[in-house]
């Protein structure tokens, strides 16, 4: 099994952000909230993806702008296409 | 043409050894198309409301025997379906339609008790139910199971009926179905087992807590329930949801995302590039989190 370089540098970074992202799908799924508290949470796990990305780029010395925005973007797509599914 | 196909999907030294459909660009007019289909989808809802429709799968029938599976399952006794507590139901979801609301007491102060006693039920205990937006009957079900404050008037022990109504109009624009389930135990059958035709008349009612509260607008109603013989939705004309529509194109664009970071991934690793661009592997798991979080979650709304 082929496992990418990234994350056998930094095991317990990705460690940390699947289990950041199971905690999340979780509480939303069982923590019976309302629509709205629902998009809160996910717009939440958009925010805390990108402080992740902050720290993990900038612990592997190549934080740049075009790095932030491509996660800004992604996690822009993901919200959206959420947001627009059910509201 | 191969190659068309090769700088959308794969890494190439052309493409800067980045995908196309993963560059920044891309993804923000791939956001815009379906910020556009969004707007369209709703624009012909409004416009042309018979090209998109609504559920067509739920039923009458069905919302009662799975009433009545839940509570045999807890050893309580089934529902006995009512007429005139469907007319009350029916009529409720009319006056959402009629009104510009969703929710149990209307802006003028209508209460769901005003329609079981405009129907003439006179009623010892009552309850009411609301869901709208759904596609079918389950997740109608498993929706109001999975709300404390509903489930504890599907599975309560003192309501003897039921009465369902469903209707399809314009709220806020869209059309959908609005769900409405009326319990009740007569007045007559506590007097009646009680020997006391003194009961004080209409002392109980029940009211899932207020879990949300939408402002809506009106269009167009259609009734497709008859209070006195259950009728199935799916003999009306068939029609797309446009619910429904949104979500099969976000499933479409999502499962395109992942697949290409992941094409992308696996030859950069392959061929051992190095590059300056954020965590594929990150990327993947936002988007398959936010995919499963699509797929998983209930389609409508219940009150």
């Amino acid at each position: 099994m082929i496992i990418p370089s990234e994350i056998k540098k930094k095991p317990f970074e990705y460690l940390f952000l699947v289990l950041f992202f199971t905690i999340g799908i979780c509480f939303y799924l069982f923590a019976g909230l309302s629509s709205s508290n629902q998009r809160f949470v996910v717009i939440s796990l958009g925010a805390g993806y990108f402080f992740w990305s902050l720290y993990h780029h900038y612990h592997r010395g190549d934080l740049s702008l075009s790095i932030i925005i491509e996660y800004l973007v992604f996690i822009l797509f993901g919200i959206v296409l959420f947001s627009g599914t059910f509201f | 043409m191969k190659y068309f196909w090769k700088h959308w999907f794969l890494p190439l030294e052309k493409n800067n050894h980045r995908s196309a459909l993963l560059r920044t660009n891309t993804l923000l007019i791939l956001i815009a198309f379906y910020l556009f289909n969004h707007s369209l989808i709703k624009f012909i809802s409004v416009i042309k409301p018979g090209i998109l429709g609504y559920s067509s799968e739920i039923t009458i029938q069905k919302v009662i025997d799975q009433t009545n599976q839940k509570r045999q399952e807890i050893g309580l006794k089934p529902l006995k379906y009512n007429s005139i507590l469907s007319e009350s139901a029916t009529k409720k979801a009319q006056d959402m339609f009629t009104n510009n609301y969703w929710a149990h007491t209307s802006p003028t102060g209508t209460t769901p008790w005003d329609f079981f006693k405009s129907v003439g039920y006179k009623y010892s205990v009552a309850g009411e139910n609301l869901a709208r937006d759904f596609y079918d009957t389950d997740s109608l079900m498993k929706a109001w199971m999975n709300s404390p404050t509903h489930r504890d008037n599907i599975v309560n022990s003192k309501y003897q009926e039921i009465g369902i109504g469903v209707v399809n109009g314009v709220l806020g624009g869209i059309k959908t179905t609005l769900v409405v389930q009326h319990f009740g135990t007569p007045l007559v059958a506590i007097a009646s087992d009680t020997k006391n035709v003194n009961t004080k008349q209409n002392t109980e009612v029940t009211l899932p807590a207020d879990s949300q509260t939408q402002e809506t607008t009106l269009n167009n109603q259609e009734i497709i329930s008859l209070p006195q013989t259950p009728e199935v939705l799916s003999q009306q004309k068939k029609l797309i949801s446009p619910l429904l529509l949104n979500k099969i194109i976000s499933l479409v664009l999502f499962s395109l995302i992942i697949t290409v970071l992941f094409i992308d991934g696996f030859v950069t690793l392959k061929n051992n590039h190095h590059r300056l661009t954020g965590s594929n592997i990150g990327h993947i798991g936002f988007l398959f989190m936010i995919l499963l979080l699509i797929i998983t979650s209930q389609q409508g709304a219940i009150f």
